[in-house]
């Protein structure tokens, strides 16, 4: 600044205005010979300057972004690009990542947690745009464990009070069919093992579908039974040749992973579709099984309402007492109406439709494991004396402490000696 | 505050008749000490009124000799607690089947009408009965009960502790410092759990109701005293209930999360239940496509029974498959 006055030394007029420290000083540009030296007297603002500034404050660390935040972004970054999601997303997992970042609890989290919750991020912004991303296929890009995923997101789904939309079965069995390798032929898949993509899109969402309404999937995760309904609509589009390959077969030939309960939902829906079958005219007299069922998948799904309404009845509905003996034997009514017709015509009986099963969950269609008996009403008020034997029970004798005293030292004197001669 | 009623609470409510009279909103105040006739009772449908009418009336004829003078003093008394509910039940006579009900939900009927106080079998409510869960509508109460499995309490013993002198002369204790800081203790009656710490506090779980927990309670510290520690009894406090359920019908918990999605959290990739948390009472509630739910949260019995009372008939809108 064109200074006031000129400088001693050299005489030139180029004075700044320059601090040292925080104590104003005019100094000569040309020279750096320092013209005046702050103010003798100071001012209590002038001494606001003088006075102790916290570290975190000196470092600017509240205004900067930590460099653990900004790895974390990266990854936020990196994880959806290796995702593929749309551009919008990043921005989106990346502000959720910022905003999480604000709270003590997870600045100051270890850095697996802050690993974690870079997938949290990327998982809640798909999941809000109706984005089919599993937290499977979240942890296996993480290499992290599930049970420390879920903590985390839980946490950070209260602590931002966000609102997040189950996962959308739809879309996820069209990412999770598509994924299958078995619509082009190669040198692991033979011609006969080839599918048309769009037929097994379709019958895959029916069989889905039919699931969904018997009680199938609600409360267990979605990915097995969109497996196993996959490995059904492939086998019922060529059942002749395809009936042979075993499920788990049929994983490694698409080159995907078969999840556990995968076979336990197959034999499920299978079940759901022998009772639907029992309910068509032209399939009663098959005596169809779980294996000559899958031939006729395609005509059940055609017809899928209308069986599953006659097949089953509502197991939600109001039970009268009548009907609540009926259900326990719901499962024999079957053969025994079929005997009684038999014997009572004398003549070659016609299977008669067996009577509707309820339609529920399975957990609600096994036998309890174990009958919990009602507690009986306690009397107990909470204040009633205590005997002395009753405690006495509890408290070891002096002869017990003795030889427990002498068994520890024994153990003690075992465990430092490890390698006895 | 321990309140024990010599009477056990649930099975008092059911015999009585006196639950057919009163009006048929659940009444529920987390400040009346559980144990008193306000638990929730099977509210009779209205389409019984017959048999309510008849009730009463057998009622009236019994007790208006015996307690017209009492009533004289008390009406002035409760008229402000008799007002809340007879405005709400004077409306229910309107709605009510046609040439029935003016005389039911006359206002001499109500103060003849124990307010439970007027009953050699209750004692006198201390509180006006407001309703605390206006959102029901006056339908049927489930009449299911919900069973307490665990109670979680804890107790300042008042002195320090050596917990390696408890460890070597209790028989019922465990110790291993390099896992746990504190001594885990059993006893078979009531059969819960304890961990007792240096600084002098238990913790006790396991017990099925207040009472035993206390008991239990009062046990530890009795070992704990025989070992010759000054144990003493001070702030017994219960933290946590927790209690579960059957409702018997199967629930659509996608349509649930959907419905009350600000309550509710589904993931059945992490966990088969439905996590509720409601906010007034303050429980969380864990539903299960089978109908069975878990409460827990409570500090006080009553909460848990609000709670199922106000889950009762949002569940029962998913009753129905589409």
């Amino acid at each position: 600044m064109p200074g006031r006055g000129s400088c001693p030394d050299c005489g030139s007029a180029e004075l700044v205005e320059d601090s040292h420290y925080s104590q104003n000083q005019l100094v000569c540009s040309d020279c750096g010979c320092v013209v005046t030296e702050g103010v003798l007297t100071t001012t209590f603002s002038d001494e606001g300057n003088l006075r102790e500034v916290t570290y975190s404050r000196s470092t600017g660390e509240n205004e900067q972004v930590s460099r653990s935040q900004q790895r974390g972004l990266r990854r936020v970054r990196d994880l959806c690009r290796v995702l593929q999601l749309p551009p919008t997303f990043e921005d989106t997992a990346v502000a959720y990542y910022q905003q999480a970042y604000q709270h003590a609890g997870i600045r100051t989290a270890r850095l697996q947690k802050k690993e974690v919750l870079v997938g949290c991020c990327v998982l809640i912004t798909c999941r809000q745009r109706n984005w089919p991303l599993t937290m499977g296929t979240i942890c296996t890009l993480l290499y992290a464990d599930l049970d420390v995923f879920s903590g985390t997101y839980m946490q950070i789904v209260k602590l931002l009070g966000l609102d997040v939309p189950s996962l959308c079965l739809v879309d996820l069995v069209k990412t999770y069919c598509s994924s299958f390798k078995l619509f082009e032929a190669s040198p692991s898949v033979p011609a006969k093992y080839v599918e048309d993509k769009e037929k097994m899109l379709s019958r895959t969402l029916q069989l889905v579908e039919l699931a969904d309404e018997t009680w199938l999937v609600t409360g267990r995760h979605p990915l097995p039974v969109i497996t196993a309904a996959t490995f059904l609509a492939w086998q019922s589009l060529r059942p002749s040749d395809r009936l042979t390959c075993s499920l788990a077969r049929f994983c490694k030939l698409a080159n995907v992973d078969l999840p556990y309960p995968a076979s336990s939902r197959l034999q499920e829906l299978l079940a759901v579709l022998l009772r639907m079958a029992e309910q068509l005219a032209w399939l009663q007299v098959l005596k169809l099984d779980k294996r000559s069922v899958v031939k006729h998948i395609g005509d059940l799904l055609q017809h899928r309402h209308m069986l599953v309404r006659k097949a089953f009845r509502d197991g939600t509905a109001e039970m009268d007492p009548g009907e609540k003996e009926l259900q326990g034997q719901g499962q024999e009514q079957g053969p025994e109406e079929e005997d009684v017709g038999s014997s009572s015509l004398e003549l070659p009986v016609v299977k008669r439709p067996a009577s509707p099963a309820l339609l529920l969950p399975p957990c609600m269609l096994k036998p309890p494991k174990r009958v919990c008996p009602t507690p009986p009403v306690s009397t107990v008020t909470g204040d009633e004396d205590i005997s002395d034997s009753e405690i006495e029970q509890y408290l070891r004798t002096p002869q017990e402490v003795r030889d427990f005293q002498k068994a520890q030292a024994a153990r003690q004197a075992a465990q430092s000696v490890p390698n006895p001669p | 505050m321990d309140q024990n009623n010599s009477l056990p609470p649930y099975a008092q409510g059911l015999a009585s008749p006196q639950g057919a009279m009163t009006p048929g909103i659940p009444i529920f105040s987390p400040m009346m000490p559980y144990g008193t006739g306000l638990t929730p009772q099977p509210i009779q449908n209205t389409n019984s009124l017959s048999i309510l009418e008849e009730q009463q009336r057998q009622q009236q004829q019994q007790q208006q000799q015996q307690q017209q003078q009492q009533q004289q003093q008390q009406q002035q008394q409760q008229q402000a607690a008799v007002a809340a509910v007879q405005q709400s039940t004077s409306q229910q006579a309107t709605q009510g089947p046609s040439g029935q009900t003016p005389q039911l939900f006359h206002s001499q009927t109500l103060t003849t009408a124990p307010l439970p106080g007027t009953t050699p079998l209750y004692p006198s409510p201390m509180t006006p009965m407001t309703p605390i869960t206006p959102a029901t509508p006056a339908s049927e109460s489930s009449g299911i009960v919900p069973q307490l499995q665990n109670i979680v309490s804890t107790v300042n013993l008042g002195c320090k502790l050596d917990l390696k002198t408890i460890a070597l002369r209790a028989r019922n204790a465990e110790y291993n410092p390099k896992r746990f800081a504190a001594v885990i203790m059993r006893i078979r009656e009531p059969r819960t759990t304890a961990l007792i710490f240096s600084s002098g506090k238990m913790v006790c779980t396991g017990a099925k109701s207040e009472e035993q927990s206390r008991l239990a309670a009062r046990k530890y510290a009795r070992v704990v005293q025989k070992l010759g520690f000054p144990a003493k009894f001070l702030d017994f406090k219960i933290q946590n209930m927790v209690g579960s359920c059957d409702v018997k019908f199967p629930i659509r918990l996608e349509g649930l999360v959907l419905t009350h999605q600000q309550f509710s959290s589904y993931e059945p990739e992490l966990f088969p239940g439905l996590i509720y948390r409601m906010i007034k009472p303050r429980i969380v509630l864990l539903i299960f496509v089978s109908g069975k739910v878990v409460l827990t949260g409570a500090k006080v019995r009553a909460e848990i029974y609000e709670a199922f009372e106000n889950i009762y008939p949002i569940l029962k809108g998913f009753r129905k498959t589409t």
